[in-house]
C-alpha cells in the first residue's frame, strides 16, 4: 500500500530557521521541497549556503569515515557528550592522521616481511656459502641464482669463467627448495669486468645486496636475520597501537560522524527553504498520520512563533509527492522485490500484496518438492538467524521461507520428496497431479494461472487508473473482460465448458473490439495480442516444474546405478545438491520475470519520488530502509 | 517412419529453440556484463533481459512435449 501523504507549509521568524530545521530533523518525517509562492507581495528566496562551512563539514565527515574504516570499527553508535563541533573536527582530523600513519607503517613492515620471506631460502643458502668468501677476501663477489631450467648450464658457466680468469675463482653452489641454484661467484678484481660481461650475456640472474641492510653480503645477511626476527614484534606493536587508538576513540568517531552528517543534511535543506526580510517558509510532504507529531514538536519548541498548515490538495500534483510503501507484516518482506524496480508513482498501485501472493506460489509450483522445500526452509532459517531486522538479508530469509512453504505444500500435493524417493520410501501419492506423467494437465494449470495473473493485473490497472487516466483504465478493464471471454470461448471449443458459451462470448468480443480501439487507439489490438502472448509465457511454470522433477528422478536413478552403496549415496547427494541449487535459482529468476514483465506490464506505473525526510543520519539512510 | 519422425521433430523443436535462446543470450551476456560494470544498479533489468529469450526455449519445450504426446 502507498501511504497517503499531505503537503505542509511551515512559517516562522527568519532567525528561527536553523532551530526549526533542527526540530524538523528530530521528528524525521518531513520530505522537504522548494516552496511555491506564498503571496503575491512577498518574494522569498533561498538563504545562502555557507560554502566554507559546508566544505569544512564535508572534509570532517570524510575524515571520520576514513578513520573508522582504517581502524576497522563497526557499529552505528551515536554516543552523547561528543563535545563542540570545532573541537570534534580537530579531534577527528588528529585521529585520522594518526591512524593513517600507523596503517602506512604497518603496510611498510608487512611489505618488508613479505620480501624477506620470499628470499629467505636464498639468503640462508648464501649465508652457508659465505665461508668461501673468507678465504678470498680481496675477490669480487657476485650472488647468482640459476633457474631450475638453467641448472644444466652450470658446468658450461664454470668453463666459461675459467677461460676468462683461469683457475683463480671460486663458485660454491647450493640448491634451493624451489629447485633453483644459489651461487656465490668470487673472482679476482682484475678479471671482474670480463666476468660481469659474461654474466650479462649469459642472462643469469644476479641478486644485488638488499638495500638498507649494508653494502656487502657479509654486512647484510646478519642484519636480515635480525630484522626477520624483529619484524613480527614490530607488527604486533603497530597492531596494538591501532587497536588502542580505535578503542579509545570509537565513541568520539561514531558521534562525530553522525553529527557531521546531521549538520550537512541541515545545510542541504537550506536551498529548499525560503526567507524574506523577517520570515522563513518551509514546505514538504509528510505521511498524513505523522502530521500531528510534527505539529506537536513545533508547538512544543516554538509556541505560537512557528505555524504549520496543510497545503490544499488542489495545489499539488500527485506525481510530485514522495512514495512511502507500508504493507502488513506478512507482505512487507516482498517489498524487496518491488523496490528492485523504480518505485511506483504516488496515486498508483503498490504491487507488493499481489507479489506476496503469487511469487511464492509460482516458486512453489516450479520447485514442487517437499524435500527441496524443507532444505530451502532450513536455508531460510539460517539466513534469518544470521541477519538483523530490517535488513535486505532478513527480507530474503522471509521471502525464501514463504517460497519454501509453498514448495513443501505443492511437493506434498505432487507426491514428491527428493523426486520419487517419497513414493518409494514413504508411500507418498500425488494428490493434485503427477508432474512426471500428467504433462498436459500441468500445462493447463500453468496457463490458467497466467490467465488469472494477467487478468488480475489488468483489473488492478483499471481500478488504480480510474481517476488519473480514466480512458486508459477503461481500456484495461475491457481488455481483462475480452481475455476472459476469449478463454471462455476456447474452453467451450474444447468442451470443457458447454458449447453454448462460444457464440455469446465471440459476439461480445467482436463488439468490444472497436470499443477497445476507440478507448486505447490503434495500438489496442497489438496490446491485446501481447497480453495473450504473456499468458502463454506462463507455460514456463510447467516447463521448469517438469525439468525439476525429471532432474530429481535422474539423481535417484544414477545413485541406484552406481557400483556400491556408499558411492551411490554420495553420488545421489551430490546430484540432489546441484539440483537444489538450480531449483532455488531458476524458479526465483523466472517467477521474478513473470512478475516484472508479464504482470507489472499490465498496470505498474514507475517513476515515483523516493521519500527522503530530513532526519538524523543513520548508515541505512538512502539505502533500502524498511518503513 | 513415424517412429523416427516424431522423436526427431520433438528433438528439433527443443534443440533449435535452445540454440536460438543461447545465441540471443550470447549476444546479451557481454553487453549486460559491460553495462553492469558501469551501472551496477541495472542488475534487475539485466536479469530480466537475460531471462526474456528463455521464453523461446520454454515454448520449444512445450511444443516438443506436445509432439511426443500427440504423436503417441
Amino acid at each position: 500500500m502507498i501511504v497517503p501523504m499531505i503537503k505542509v507549509r511551515i512559517l516562522g521568524p527568519g532567525e528561527r530557521l536553523g532551530s526549526v530545521l533542527r526540530a524538523v530533523q528530530d521528528v524525521g518525517v518531513l520530505h522537504l521541497t522548494a516552496p511555491g509562492p506564498v503571496s503575491a507581495k512577498a518574494t522569498p528566496k533561498a538563504p545562502p549556503v555557507p560554502l566554507r562551512r559546508l566544505g569544512q563539514l564535508e572534509r570532517a565527515a570524510a575524515d571520520a569515515e576514513t578513520a573508522i574504516a582504517l581502524l576497522g570499527l563497526h557499529g552505528t553508535g551515536r554516543e552523547a557528550g561528543a563535545g563542540s563541533l570545532p573541537s570534534l573536527v580537530r579531534e577527528v582530523r588528529r585521529i585520522r592522521r594518526t591512524a593513517e600513519l600507523l596503517v602506512e607503517r604497518r603496510h611498510a613492515l608487512e611489505e618488508e616481511r613479505a620480501l624477506l620471506q620470499r628470499y629467505r631460502h636464498l639468503f640462508e643458502a648464501l649465508e652457508s656459502l659465505l665461508p668461501a668468501r673468507a678465504m678470498a677476501p680481496e675477490a669480487r663477489a657476485y650472488q647468482i641464482v640459476l633457474r631450475r631450467d638453467q641448472a644444466s648450464t652450470l658446468p658450461a658457466l664454470r668453463h666459461a669463467i675459467r677461460e676468462l680468469v683461469g683457475d683463480g675463482f671460486e663458485l660454491p653452489t647450493r640448491t634451493l627448495p624451489s629447485g633453483e641454484t644459489a651461487m656465490l661467484l668470487l673472482v679476482p678484481k682484475v678479471g671482474s669486468e670480463k666476468v660481469e660481461r659474461l654474466l650479462r650475456e649469459s642472462r643469469v640472474q644476479e641478486i644485488p645486496v638488499p638495500g638498507g641492510y649494508g653494502t656487502t653480503l657479509e654486512e647484510a645477511l646478519p642484519r636480515i636475520r635480525d630484522r626477520n626476527a624483529a619484524l613480527p614484534g614490530a607488527l604486533e606493536r603497530v597492531g596494538s597501537e591501532l587497536l588502542d587508538l580505535g578503542t579509545r576513540n570509537r565513541d568520539v568517531l561514531f558521534s562525530a560522524r553522525a553529527l557531521f552528517h546531521d549538520e550537512l543534511a541541515r545545510l542541504a535543506a537550506l536551498p529548499l527553504s525560503s526567507t524574506t526580510a523577517h520570515t522563513f517558509v518551509l514546505e514538504g510532504w509528510t505521511p498524513e498520520a505523522a502530521e500531528p507529531r510534527l505539529g506537536a514538536a513545533l508547538e512544543r519548541g516554538f509556541g505560537g512563533q512557528v505555524v504549520i498548515e496543510r497545503v490544499r490538495r488542489e495545489e499539488w500534483r500527485a506525481d510530485e509527492a514522495p512514495v512511502v510503501l507500508a504493507n502488513p507484516r506478512l507482505f512487507r518482506p516482498f517489498e524487496l522485490i518491488t523496490r528492485t524496480l523504480p518505485i511506483p508513482r504516488y496515486g498508483s498501485l503498490d504491487p507488493t500484496p499481489f507479489v506476496a501472493v503469487f511469487f511464492p506460489m509460482f516458486f512453489g509450483l516450479m520447485l514442487g518438492d517437499a524435500g527441496y522445500g524443507a532444505a530451502a526452509a532450513l536455508l531460510a532459517l539460517v539466513i534469518h538467524r544470521r541477519s538483523r531486522p530490517d535488513t535486505v538479508w532478513r527480507s530474503v530469509a522471509e521471502v525464501l521461507g514463504a517460497c519454501a512453504l509453498f514448495a513443501i505444500l505443492f511437493g506434498l500435493g505432487f507426491g514428491e520428496l527428493f523426486g520419487d524417493l517419497g513414493r518409494r520410501w514413504f508411500g507418498l501419492r500425488p494428490v493434485l497431479l503427477d508432474r512426471e506423467a500428467a504433462l498436459v494437465p500441468f500445462l493447463g494449470l500453468a496457463i490458467a494461472l497466467g490467465i488469472v495473473h494477467v487478468v488480475v493485473g489488468l483489473a488492478a490497472g483499471a481500478i488504480s487508473g480510474r481517476r488519473t487516466e480514466p480512458r486508459k483504465a477503461a481500456g484495461k478493464g475491457l481488455s481483462a473482460i475480452m481475455i476472459t471471454l476469449i478463454v471462455t470461448a476456447l474452453l467451450g471449443a474444447v468442451r470443457i465448458l458447454p458449447r453454448g458459451f462460444i457464440t455469446p462470448a465471440v459476439i461480445t468480443v467482436l463488439v468490444a473490439f472497436p470499443v477497445l480501439i476507440v478507448l486505447e487507439g490503434i495500438v489496442a489490438p497489438v496490446e491485446l495480442m501481447s497480453h495473450l502472448g504473456h499468458i502463454l509465457s506462463y507455460t514456463r511454470i510447467m516447463a521448469l516444474g517438469t525439468a525439476s522433477v525429471m532432474l530429481a528422478l535422474i539423481a535417484n536413478r544414477l545413485a541406484g546405478a552406481a557400483g556400491g552403496v556408499v558411492v551411490g549415496i554420495l553420488f545421489g547427494l551430490l546430484f540432489h545438491l546441484v539440483n537444489f541449487a538450480l531449483g532455488l535459482f531458476s524458479p526465483a529468476i523466472h517467477a521474478l520475470r513473470l512478475h516484472y514483465v508479464e504482470f507489472f506490464g499490465t498496470f505498474y506505473s514507475p517513476g515515483g519520488v523516493r521519500y527522503e525526510p530530513l532526519a538524523h543520519w543513520a548508515p541505512t539512510v538512502g539505502q533500502a530502509r524498511m518503513t | 517412419m513415424t517412429v523416427l519422425w516424431i522423436p526427431l521433430s520433438a528433438a528439433l523443436a527443443i534443440g533449435l529453440a535452445a540454440l536460438a535462446t543461447s545465441w540471443a543470450q550470447s549476444k546479451l551476456g557481454p553487453a549486460l556484463a559491460a553495462t553492469l560494470a558501469e551501472k551496477p544498479e541495472l542488475a534487475t533489468t539485466a536479469v530480466i533481459l537475460l531471462a526474456i529469450p528463455e521464453t523461446v526455449v520454454v515454448l520449444g519445450f512445450v511444443i516438443a512435449v506436445t509432439i511426443l504426446l500427440r504423436g503417441g
